[in-house]
């Protein structure tokens, strides 16, 4: 008997949706990390991207626990001297509450190509709307 | 008296070292010495490459039935405890297949395992 890989093409991936209000940014981003990734399924294979999609809606009513909201930092840099930008949590929660969520789950996805492909599954939105109502997503609960 | 070089022995020798360097990258596949220190090294890696597949696949297994697992309700270290209570001697390898190919046959195996724990 061999151990069976999952080939591109018999992947089933579904579409899920979380609302993210009053929910922790760091144990939801982990969920949604294990399954972008393909972790909760049995055909998980290294090398392919298993994983499924996710859209996140009412990203900007995520929680921060402890005083992060004003103690956590954003950095970003604009490649020209002294170009180095800060923004805290609250900050940028304002200004691109999208982007909190994203850099939360970029730091768990592997950083190579597959992990570049696989961030691409994760749609994030401010609010309770999204486009995405053709692929009839399903609710993904969170403990 | 000019020296024997290109004997047969040697050619031999030679011509052995440079078939296993066949395909690597510039003089590394076409001069006899560098090539001979090419093939040292790529033959110590796929020996220490071999005994690194069966940890690495090992570690796959872990991760599908541990992904199955919890789709039942239960971890991998819940679900490997009870079957050893259980006295149910699968290895990874089988039960990662199962989870994969034969989700009912493993679902009920979860069940057992679970009763057990119950208990």
């Amino acid at each position: 008997m061999k151990t069976r890989f999952a080939r591109k093409d018999e992947i089933e991936r579904k579409w899920y949706v979380v609302d993210a209000s009053d929910l922790v940014l760091g144990r939801l981003a982990t969920k949604i990390a294990t399954y972008l990734r393909g972790k909760h399924k049995a055909i998980f294979t290294p090398n392919v991207d298993t994983g499924d999609f996710i859209v996140v809606i009412n990203a900007e009513k995520v929680r921060l626990t402890g005083k992060k909201i004003d103690q956590k930092v954003y950095y970003r840099h604009s490649n020209y001297p002294g170009g180095l930008k800060e923004e805290t949590a609250r900050r940028l929660l304002e200004r691109k509450p999208e982007r909190v969520m994203e850099s939360a789950v970029w730091g768990m996805l592997p950083k190579n190509r597959l992990g570049r492909q696989m961030i691409k599954k994760l749609k994030v939105y401010s609010g309770p709307e999204h486009p995405h109502m053709a692929q009839q997503p399903e609710t993904l609960s969170i403990q | 008296m000019p020296r024997a070089k290109g004997g047969f022995k040697t050619r031999r020798r030679r011509k052995k070292v440079l078939e296993m360097a066949k395909g690597f990258y510039s003089g590394r596949s076409r001069l006899f010495r560098i090539a001979t220190e090419a093939v040292d090294t790529a033959m110590g890696h796929s020996y220490k490459h071999r005994k690194e597949k069966k940890r690495e696949f090992r570690a796959l297994w872990i991760v599908r039935i541990n992904a199955a697992a919890r789709e039942k309700g239960i971890t991998y270290s819940q679900l490997m405890s009870g079957l050893k209570k259980s006295d149910i001697g699968l290895n990874r390898k089988v039960l990662a297949d199962m989870a994969a190919n034969d989700p009912q046959t493993f679902g009920q195996l979860v069940d057992s395992v679970k009763q057990k724990l119950a208990s």
